[in-house]
């Protein structure tokens, strides 16, 4: 668990972590469809020069991001395998029964692991350089419009709030529950499936037991707080669009048009 | 068996090589004596649980070795054959009641001898006699452990560890949030255990009474690392070195500090409430004290 990157947050002072959150969820959510618009490969180039520009600017290491990727690796050559192996057309160099590879399966398996690369970054950078609470915050900007067709909107973001501040929580509740266990004499991990699916039982049983007392104890809480529902509400936090957001926007806008410009037609 | 632990330089990182790696425990060489009653005290954070969960290997040393039980674990170790050590080592974590899971007190309580290989009888057996240490009533053994009490709750998972039979138990704050009664009764089961059973009793506190009344061994953490490792009596008769590690005194040792500065000659710092009655005793039949 500890060298998964995925979903952390790292504090930081940079351009990308001072920006608002609506707006880098907007601008993931945005980058991820031009990614489904590229298909050359001045396109896909147009669109790394970008991330990495990105990546530069979150003043994370591009090292440490690469392993942060790592253990995703597995999941995106998978994937790739099975594109090069199973998609037709082209000039074929190699067949064996189903599979075959040729030439524009290569190109198209090399698309994928961009494109893979790609969206991987962008939410990496979103996660890393945004606290839970303010992507929480930035959810419920983002989905305030639906109010109007009776989505509950606030009551969507408290939830997303609740449940993100106790991951940490239940993750050292789990940690601590494996611990506890394993002093007990049991083998997490270890010998036949059926084994392995008796062996989360006690691990499971106080995990759920446990998450409903917090659920009792922070309702109880909640209401002695004077919490009635979340409609009427002020808030605490707030987000303003900032000068950063309208220029960095600007250039995804731009970028954006490039790419529907240098396209395949 | 020698049950002896040692620890030679043990350092201990979490998360290496990543922007969030941590420094928990900085070249700790201690021994532990067989037999003994060691309280871990320490400032929060100063690496006690992540020094007691290196015992029975549940963590392993980043650099250095740890010679317990017969085995030496080194950072090299794998998770194999864990299991003969961690029935020596029995470890009761904070707030233990809740690894309960089983549908009753008695099968949770059976739960850790039968992982390590005994019958049902066996279990049941050691299961039972480990309820009587506890002090848990036999009516309630078919029941739901979600059903109890918080102080019962708890004591049936400490019966849980205790009826492996481990020969020396880690206690990491077994009394926290418990009332006054329930913390004295916890602290007597662990002395008794320590006195007839001859278990080696490791016990991380924030209760600086427990560890003068109960411990024959204090070792003082900061920082990762062990600062001071001896005798109540000597950990403690340094009041401003004790304040600069951000810990307590002990009720009878605080009382009487200020009693001398209020002027009244006490010749020692006792450090339990029957040492400072002799001691103000012996004040006041000297005849110093100040009308």
């Amino acid at each position: 668990m500890s060298n998964f990157l995925f979903g952390r947050y790292l504090p930081g002072n940079s351009w990308v972590h001072q920006m608002s959150p609506q707006s880098k969820l907007m601008l993931s959510f945005y980058f991820v469809v031009v990614i489904f618009f590229a298909n050359n490969i001045w396109t896909y180039a147009a669109l790394s020069v970008l991330i990495l520009m990105v990546v530069l600017m979150s003043g994370v290491s591009i090292g440490y991001f690469l392993k942060g990727i790592r253990p995703l690796i597995w999941l995106i050559i998978f994937t790739v395998l099975l594109q090069i192996l199973f998609s037709s057309g082209g000039h074929v160099y190699w067949h064996f029964g189903p599979f075959s590879v040729s030439d524009t399966s290569l190109i198209n398996g090399g698309f994928i692991f961009i494109r893979f690369l790609l969206i991987i970054m962008i939410s990496t950078v979103l996660t890393l350089t945004t606290t839970p609470l303010a992507i929480a915050d930035g959810v419920q900007t983002v989905l305030r419009p639906l109010k109007k067709v009776h989505f509950p909107v606030d009551t969507l973001a408290l939830m997303l709030s609740i449940a993100l501040r106790f991951v940490p929580t239940l993750m050292d509740e789990m940690e601590t529950i494996l611990n506890a266990q394993r002093s007990r004499g049991v083998d997490f991990g270890s010998g036949s499936l059926r084994h392995r699916i008796q062996a989360a039982v006690p691990l499971l049983v106080p995990l759920f037991t446990g998450a409903i007392n917090h659920a009792e104890n922070l309702s109880t809480a909640m209401e002695a707080r004077g919490f009635t529902d979340s409609e009427h509400r002020s808030k605490y936090r707030i987000y303003r669009w900032q000068r950063k957001d309208t220029i960095s926007w600007a250039v995804f806008l731009l970028v954006g048009v490039l790419v529907l410009f240098i396209r395949k037609s | 068996m020698d049950q002896t632990i040692n620890f030679k330089e043990v350092t201990h990182t979490y998360q290496a090589d990543t922007p969030f790696a941590q420094n928990a425990l900085n070249q700790v060489s201690l021994t532990i004596a067989s037999g003994s009653f060691t309280a871990i005290i320490g400032h929060t954070g100063s690496g006690k649980s992540t020094l007691v969960q290196h015992i029975n290997a549940l963590l392993k040393p980043t650099t250095g070795e740890i010679e317990v039980s017969g085995r030496t674990i080194t950072p090299a170790t794998t998770n194999k054959n864990l299991k003969q050590l961690r029935k020596h080592v029995g470890m009761v974590f904070q707030f233990p009641e809740k690894q309960l899971f089983e549908e009753t007190v008695i099968k949770d309580i059976m739960f850790g001898p039968k992982n390590y290989g005994a019958s049902d009888e066996e279990a049941r057996s050691d299961a039972q006699q480990a309820m009587a240490l506890v002090g848990i009533d036999e009516d309630l053994q078919d029941k739901s452990p979600f059903d109890l009490s918080g102080g019962q709750m708890r004591r049936v998972a400490i019966a849980g560890v205790l009826a492996m039979k481990p020969e020396i138990l880690i206690l990491d704050e077994p009394t926290a949030g418990l009332d006054p009664r329930g913390h004295k009764e916890i602290m007597d089961l662990a002395e008794d255990l320590h006195e007839h059973q001859g278990m080696t009793i490791i016990l991380v506190t924030h209760q600086m009474d427990d560890v003068v009344d109960y411990a024959s061994d204090v070792i003082v953490m900061d920082q990762g690392k062990i600062v001071k490792h001896g005798r109540p009596q000597e950990i403690f008769s340094d009041p401003q070195w004790v304040y600069q590690m951000h810990l307590d005194l002990p009720s009878s040792a605080e009382f009487a500090s200020r009693l001398i500065t209020a002027g009244v000659p006490l010749k020692s710092v006792p450090l339990t409430i029957d040492k400072l009655a002799d001691a103000i005793v012996e004040a006041v039949q000297g005849g110093h004290v100040h009308e």
